[in-house]
C-alpha cells in the first residue's frame, strides 16, 4: 500500500496528446485534430444518415427495373456533389497539414539547449551537450528542461530502432542506427510528463519509458550544476563498504560513476542516480525497496533486460544501497 | 438443330444437353475417387474451397492469439504472457492475419467464383493453382510447426524491422522462420494472381466484353495486378533479410554502407498496397451483395470500375506514410500526405454509388445485406482516421500508438471482414447447396458489430493517452487499465460471434434448407448453374449479351456448343470483345503440383539452416518441373474429330 | 418454356494458337511482369544504396572487371538468332526446324550459365564485404535465377521435341519460351550496364 502511494506520488499526471503543454502539440490539437474530428463527425452523421435513409425510406411504387431518367439523373447529381465536397474537404486538410507541418518543424528559437538522446535496449541515455565540452554531462531516462527555452534533441541509436515520444509536449521521432534525427521542442509550463518508446525494439519495448521534467529556469540551473559534479565521497562507513562492493563486483563493467574508477558505458550513468525519480527506464519508483529488488533480480522486473541478476548477501546489498543513496 | 440439347430449361439457367452427354462431361471433369484423387484434384472449386477452409483455420488461430493478447492486456502489470510469448503472439497474429488469412481468403473467393462468373469451366492454369494452394498450406504449417515444436515463433513483428530482425539482435531462427514462411505465401498469391488475370482475360464466356464484367471480377483483376506488382517487393525484401542473416550481407547494415530504412521502403512499398489487396476484393463483394439485394445493378458502373482501378494505382503511392516518424524530408511528406488523402476519393465514390443504388432499389434485409450496411457504418470510421493519419504532424503524434491499432482494425475488419462475412452468407448456398440460418446469422452479426466496436473504439483514446503499440504490459499509473479491460471484453464478444458462425455452418450443413440454383435471385453467371456446381461448372457455355445475364434471360441463357465432352476442353475468347477464338485442352488430375510444392518447401526450409539448401533444392525443383510439364502420352483421339455436340447453326 | 437458344459452336475453332491468342503466352507475360518487378527492385535498391554514399564503390573496393559481362552480353545477343528461328519454325509447325534451333539454343544456354560463374568473379567483391558488394551480388543472383529457369525450360523443351509424345499444341510452348528468352536477354543488358558500368561513372 505504501509502495502504491509512493508510486502515485512519484509518477506524473496522465499522458495525453489532447492535453498538451508544448507549442507543437498544441498546434496539432487545435489546428488538425479538432477540425478533423469535427468534420469527421459531421460527415459520419451525413453518410450513415444517407445510407439508413436510402435503406429504410418509404417506397411508394413497386420497384421496377430500368427506372426512368429522372431518379438516375438525380442520383448522379447526388454522387457528384458528395464527391466534390469530399475533394474540397480533403484539400482543406492538405493545406492545414502543410501549414502545421511547417510550423512544427521550423528551427528552434535562439539559444536552444542541445541534448543528445541515445536509445538503448531498453533505456534512454541523455547527454547534455553544452557549448563547452568539459561541461557535458550524462544522465538516463530523465529529460530535464528549462521552461520556455527551446530544446534541440539529437536522436541516435547504436542498436535497433527506437522512437522518442512524449505526447504532451511533441510528436514522436525515430532513433535509427546510421541516421541522426533532430527534434526541436519547448515546454511551456512546468510539470513532469511521461514518455515511452514507440517503435517496437525487442523484449522490453513495453518498459522503456522516460520522464520529461520541465522546470523553472532557476531550478533547472541548480539541477544542471549539480549534475556536472562528480559523485561525492561517501561519508559513512556502510556507504564506503558499499562502494567497495560496487567497484569490486561486475557493476563498473557497465555503469559509470563520475569521479570513481567505474566507467562502463553499457548501462545508465549512475553518478546522480539518487536524484532520479524512477529506475529501470521509468518502470519502478526510485525507492530503496524497488532498487534492492531491481539489483538482485532485474529479470523479474524486465525479463530479457541486459542487466544480469546479482545474488548479493543481505549485508552487501544493504551496503550497496547505502552507497547508491549517496549519489545525489 | 438442337437435338443434343434438352428440351426445357429453368429460368435464368444454362440449359443442359442430353443425359448421356452430361454423364460423359461428369466423367471427364470430375476428380478421381479416394484420398489420392482429392490430392490430385485440379478443379478450381475444390482447390478454392480448401484455400478458404485453410484460411479460416488460420483466422481462428490468429483470433486465439488476439484473445491471448487481450487477456494479457486486460489489466496492468499482468503476467499471463511474458514479453517473450507476447511478442510471438502479436507477430504471429499479424503475420497470420495478413499473409495466411486475408490475402489468401480473398484470392480463394476469387478462384472459386471468377471462373464461374465469367462462364468457364476452370481457371487458366489448374496445375499452377494446385501448386499455389499446397505451397500456401506448407508455408502456414511451417510457421506454426516452428513455433509450437521448435520454440521458433517469429517475434519481431509482422514488419520485421532491421536491425532488430538481424542476426545480432535476433539470434536463433525466429526471424528466418518469418522471412521464409512469408515467402511461401508470396509465391502462392502470385500464382493466384496470374490465374485470375489470365482467366478473366482469356476464358470469358462469348459476349462478356470488358464492360459487362461483374464488378467483383473487376475487383479481382485489379487486386491481382496489385499482387503482381506489390508481392515481389516483400519477396525481395525477405530474401535480402534471409541472406543478411544466413550469409552476412550488409544491405541494411549502416556500419558497412547499408541502411535500415531501405528495409522500410521495400517493406512498405508492398505493405501499403497490401491493405488495398485485401480491401479491393471486399469492395467487389459489396457490389455483388448490393446488386442482389436491391435488385439493381450498382449505380454508375463506369465510375465504380474507374474507382477500383484508381484505388489500385494510387495504392502504390502511399508507402512513405508508414515512415513519417523516421525523419524524411518535408517535400516528400507533402507529396505522400496528398496521395494518402486523394485515395479517399475513389472509395468515397463507391460508397456514394452504393447508397444511390440502395436508394433506388428495393432492399431486402437479409443477413448478407446486413453485413454490407455494417461495413459502411464501421469502415468509414477507419476511413476518417485514415485521412487523419495521412496528415504528417497528426500522424507523428499517433503513429505506432493504439490509435493506429484502432484505425487499421476499423479498416481491415470493417472494410474486409464485414464484406467477407456478407459474401460468406451470400455464396454459401452456391458452394454447399444449403442456406445458412438467418436468425443465427442476425445474432452473429450484431454480436460481431458490438464486439468489434467495443474492442477497437476505446483504442483511439488509448492512443491519445500515449499507449504505444506492441507493449506486452503497462503500469497502473498510466491509467490505461479501464479502457483496456473494455477492449478485452469486446474481444470476448467477438469470439462468441465467431463461435455462432461455426455453429451456423455446422447446423446448416447438417439440416440447412436446400438452396436451389439461385436462392437470392442474383444476376451473375454463378447462379445460372446448380448448387453446388458440377465439376464442369456449365454443361454448355453461356453466351452473354449484357450486364446481369441471369436477369436478362428469365427464359434461360443462350449457349455456345461444340466443346468436346470426352476431354477437358475450355473455350478461349478474345481479350476485349470476348469473341470465341480457340479451344484449349485443360490438364487432368495430377500429383506433380504437390511434388513441386514439397520440393519448394524442402528448398526454403533447408535454406534457413544452410546455404547448401539451394544445392539440394534446385535439382528437386527441376525434377518436379519436368514431371509437371512432360506430356502424359499422345492423345490418339485427336485424329478423329469427335464432336460431342454436333455443330449447330446460329439461331436467331 | 421455350427451348434453349444455341447461338454458336466451338467445334471448328483451332486448338493450337500462338502469341496473345494462347493461354500460356499470357501466363508467360504474367511471370515476366513478376520477374521484371523483382529485377526493378534489385536495381532500385542498388541506386538507393549508391545514392547514400559519396564514393561508389566504397574506398578500398575495386571496380568490377568488364570482360565476362561483355562476353555474356554478346552471347545473349547472338543466342537470339536460333531462338527467333525456333520461334518462327514453331509457328509454322516445322518440327525439324524447331529441333535444330532448340539444340543450338540449349548450347547457348549452357554456355551462358558457365559465363555467369565468371561474371560473379568479375564483380571483384564479396557479398559480405560491404553493402555495395551485397547489392551487386543480389542483382546478378536475381537475374541468375531467370537464366537458370530459362536454361531448364529450354532443355526440357529440347527433350520434348525429340520425344514421341510430342503433340501439336506442345509446339506452341516453344514460341512462348522464346518470348521469355528475349525478356531474359533484354533485362540483362540493362542490369549488366547498371552493375558493371555504373561504378565507372562515379
Amino acid at each position: 500500500m505504501t509502495l502504491l502511494l509512493q508510486q502515485a506520488l512519484q509518477f506524473p499526471g496522465r499522458l495525453s496528446a489532447l492535453a498538451p503543454t508544448g507549442p507543437e502539440a498544441i498546434l496539432i490539437r487545435d489546428w488538425l485534430w479538432r477540425p478533423m474530428y469535427a468534420t469527421a463527425l459531421v460527415t459520419y452523421v451525413l453518410v450513415v444518415g444517407a445510407l439508413l435513409w436510402a435503406a429504410f425510406r418509404r417506397r411508394s411504387a413497386p420497384a421496377e427495373e430500368g427506372a426512368p431518367e429522372g431518379p438516375k439523373r438525380r442520383l448522379g447529381l447526388g454522387v457528384g456533389i458528395a464527391t466534390a465536397v469530399t475533394t474540397v474537404v480533403l484539400f482543406v486538410f492538405l493545406v492545414a497539414t502543410m501549414q502545421v507541418s511547417r510550423a512544427t518543424t521550423t528551427g528552434p528559437g535562439p539559444n536552444p539547449i542541445r541534448i543528445r538522446v541515445t536509445g538503448h535496449q531498453w533505456w534512454w541515455e541523455v547527454e547534455y551537450r553544452d557549448a563547452r565540452q568539459d561541461q557535458w554531462f550524462t544522465t538516463a531516462n530523465e529529460l530535464h528542461l528549462p521552461v520556455g527555452r527551446p530544446a534541440e534533441l539529437e536522436l541516435v541509436s547504436p542498436d535497433v530502432i527506437h522512437s522518442f515520444w512524449a505526447p504532451n509536449i511533441h510528436t514522436k521521432l525515430d532513433l535509427i542506427p546510421g541516421h541522426e534525427n533532430l527534434m526541436r521542442f519547448q515546454a511551456d509550463s512546468a510539470g513532469v510528463f511521461r514518455g515511452q518508446c514507440a517503435e517496437f525494439c525487442g523484449a522490453q519495448h513495453g518498459k522503456m519509458a522516460f520522464q520529461v521534467v520541465a522546470q523553472p529556469p532557476d531550478s533547472f540551473a541548480a539541477w544542471e550544476s549539480r549534475q556536472r559534479q562528480p559523485a561525492p565521497e561517501p561519508a559513512d562507513s556502510l556507504a564506503r563498504r558499499g562502494r567497495d562492493v560496487f567497484m569490486g563486483g561486475s557493476c563498473p563493467l557497465c555503469h559509470t560513476v563520475q569521479g570513481t574508477g567505474a566507467g562502463g558505458r553499457l548501462g545508465p550513468d549512475l553518478t546522480h542516480l539518487a536524484g532520479r525519480r524512477t529506475i529501470a527506464a521509468g518502470t519502478l519508483p526510485n525507492t530503496r525497496g524497488a532498487l534492492a529488488g531491481w539489483i538482485v533480480n532485474p529479470q523479474g522486473v524486465k525479463p530479457g533486460a541486459k542487466m544480469p541478476p546479482n545474488p548479493l548477501s543481505p549485508d552487501d546489498l544493504q551496503a550497496i544501497l547505502a552507497y547508491l543513496e549517496t549519489l545525489k | 438443330m438442337t437435338a443434343t440439347v434438352a428440351p426445357t430449361v429453368g429460368p435464368g439457367r444454362v440449359p443442359e444437353p442430353l443425359p448421356e452427354l452430361i454423364g460423359q462431361l461428369e466423367q471427364t471433369w470430375r476428380d478421381e475417387p479416394g484420398i489420392l484423387g482429392w490430392i490430385k484434384s485440379v478443379d478450381h472449386k475444390s482447390i478454392a474451397l480448401r484455400y478458404m477452409i485453410t484460411a479460416f483455420v488460420f483466422f481462428l488461430l490468429a483470433g486465439l492469439q488476439a484473445l491471448g493478447m487481450r487477456a494479457q492486456l486486460a489489466r496492468p502489470e499482468n503476467t499471463l504472457l511474458g514479453p517473450d510469448l507476447y511478442n510471438q503472439f502479436f507477430t504471429v497474429h499479424g503475420t497470420t492475419m495478413m499473409f495466411l488469412f486475408a490475402v489468401p481468403v480473398m484470392q480463394a473467393v476469387g478462384l472459386y467464383f471468377v471462373p464461374m462468373m465469367v462462364g468457364t469451366r476452370n481457371v487458366a492454369f489448374p496445375k499452377l493453382n494446385a501448386y499455389g494452394y499446397w505451397t500456401y498450406l506448407f508455408g502456414g504449417l511451417f510457421i506454426y510447426a516452428e513455433w509450437w515444436f521448435l520454440n521458433s515463433g517469429p517475434d519481431v513483428g509482422w514488419f520485421s524491422y532491421v536491425p532488430l530482425a538481424n542476426s545480432v539482435f535476433t539470434p536463433g531462427k525466429r526471424a528466418d522462420v518469418w522471412a521464409q514462411g512469408v515467402t511461401f505465401t508470396e509465391i502462392a498469391s502470385l500464382a493466384a494472381a496470374v490465374e485470375i488475370i489470365v482467366t478473366v482475360f482469356k476464358l470469358r464466356a462469348p459476349g462478356m466484353t470488358l464492360n459487362r464484367l461483374p464488378l467483383f471480377v473487376w475487383a479481382m483483376v485489379v487486386q491481382s495486378f496489385m499482387v503482381l506488382f506489390a508481392m515481389p517487393w516483400v519477396a525481395t525484401a525477405t530474401q535480402f533479410l534471409a541472406w543478411e542473416r544466413l550469409v552476412s550481407t550488409h544491405f541494411f547494415d549502416p556500419t558497412r554502407g547499408g541502411d535500415p530504412l531501405l528495409w522500410q521502403h521495400l517493406f512498405w512499398f508492398f505493405g501499403h498496397p497490401e491493405v488495398y489487396i485485401i480491401f479491393v476484393p471486399a469492395l467487389g463483394m459489396v457490389s455483388s451483395v448490393v446488386t442482389a439485394f436491391t435488385r439493381r445493378h450498382v449505380f454508375g458502373y463506369p465510375a465504380m470500375v474507374l474507382s477500383l482501378i484508381s484505388t489500385g494505382v494510387l495504392g502504390f503511392g502511399l508507402w512513405v506514410h508508414h515512415m513519417f516518424a523516421t525523419g524524411i524530408p518535408q517535400l516528400s511528406e507533402s507529396f505522400f500526405t496528398a496521395a494518402s488523402m486523394v485515395i479517399a476519393i475513389p472509395t468515397g465514390v463507391q460508397i456514394f454509388c452504393w447508397i444511390a443504388t440502395i436508394w433506388d432499389g428495393r432492399p431486402r434485409f437479409t443477413v448478407p445485406f446486413l453485413w454490407v450496411i455494417g461495413f459502411v457504418v464501421v469502415f468509414i470510421i477507419g476511413g476518417f482516421s485514415g485521412v487523419m493519419v495521412a496528415s504528417v504532424p497528426f500522424d507523428r503524434q499517433v503513429h505506432d500508438s493504439y490509435f493506429i491499432v484502432a484505425h487499421f482494425h476499423y479498416v481491415l475488419i470493417g472494410g474486409a471482414v464485414f464484406p467477407l462475412l456478407g459474401a460468406f452468407y451470400y455464396w454459401f448456398p452456391k458452394v454447399t447447396g444449403r442456406m445458412l440460418g438467418e436468425r443465427l446469422g442476425r445474432w452473429q452479426f450484431w454480436l460481431f458489430f458490438i464486439g468489434m466496436n467495443l474492442t477497437f473504439f476505446p483504442m483511439h483514446q488509448l492512443g491519445f493517452e500515449g499507449m504505444p503499440r506492441r507493449v506486452y504490459t503497462y503500469l497502473p499509473e498510466t491509467g490505461w487499465g479501464p479502457l483496456n479491460l473494455l477492449a478485452s471484453i469486446g474481444a470476448a464478444t467477438l469470439a462468441v460471434s465467431v463461435i455462432l458462425l461455426i455453429v451456423n455452418v455446422w447446423s446448416s450443413l447438417r439440416r440447412g434448407l436446400p438452396a436451389g440454383d439461385n436462392p437470392w435471385d442474383a444476376d451473375t453467371l454463378e447462379w445460372a448453374t446448380t448448387s453446388p456446381p458440377r465439376p464442369y461448372n456449365f454443361a454448355l457455355i453461356p453466351v452473354v449479351d449484357g450486364r446481369g445475364p441471369v436477369w436478362r434471360h428469365p427464359e434461360g441463357l443462350p449457349v455456345f456448343g461444340g466443346l468436346r465432352t470426352d476431354v477437358r476442353d475450355v473455350l478461349l475468347t478474345t481479350l476485349l470483345d470476348a469473341e470465341p477464338d480457340s479451344r484449349h485442352r485443360h490438364p487432368v488430375p495430377t500429383i506433380w503440383p504437390l511434388h513441386a510444392a514439397i520440393a519448394t518447401t524442402i528448398t526454403f526450409v533447408s535454406l534457413i539452416y544452410t546455404p547448401w539448401g539451394a544445392v539440394v533444392g534446385f535439382p528437386l525443383l527441376f525434377i518436379a518441373f519436368v514431371g509437371w510439364a512432360w506430356p502424359r502420352g499422345r492423345d490418339h483421339r485427336e485424329q478423329q474429330v469427335i464432336e460431342a455436340e454436333r455443330p449447330v447453326e446460329v439461331a436467331s | 418454356m421455350t427451348g434453349p437458344r444455341v447461338v454458336g459452336s466451338a467445334a471448328n475453332l483451332p486448338t493450337t494458337t500462338f502469341g496473345h491468342r494462347s493461354l500460356v503466352w499470357w501466363g508467360t507475360v504474367g511471370f515476366m511482369l513478376i520477374e521484371g518487378t523483382t529485377l526493378f527492385i534489385c536495381a532500385a535498391s542498388y541506386f538507393y544504396l549508391h545514392h547514400r554514399v559519396s564514393s561508389w564503390p566504397p574506398a578500398g573496393t575495386p571496380r568490377p572487371s568488364l570482360l565476362a559481362p561483355a562476353v555474356q552480353v554478346v552471347l545473349m545477343l547472338l543466342s537470339i538468332i536460333p531462338v527467333a528461328k525456333a520461334d518462327r519454325a514453331a509457328r509454322q509447325l516445322d518440327v525439324a526446324g524447331v529441333r535444330v534451333n532448340l539444340v543450338l539454343a540449349s548450347l547457348f544456354a549452357i554456355a551462358m550459365c558457365v559465363v555467369r560463374g565468371f561474371e560473379f568473379a568479375a564483380l571483384n567483391v564479396r557479398w559480405d564485404t560491404n553493402a555495395y558488394g551485397s547489392i551487386a551480388w543480389a542483382n546478378v543472383v536475381a537475374h541468375g535465377t531467370l537464366l537458370l529457369l530459362e536454361t531448364a525450360e529450354t532443355l526440357v523443351f529440347t527433350a520434348l521435341v525429340f520425344s514421341p509424345n510430342l503433340e501439336q499444341r506442345d509446339i506452341a510452348g516453344v514460341s512462348d519460351n522464346s518470348l521469355y528468352w528475349y525478356f531474359m536477354t533484354g533485362s540483362w543488358v540493362i542490369l549488366a550496364a547498371i552493375v558493371y558500368l555504373s561504378p565507372y561513372l562515379s
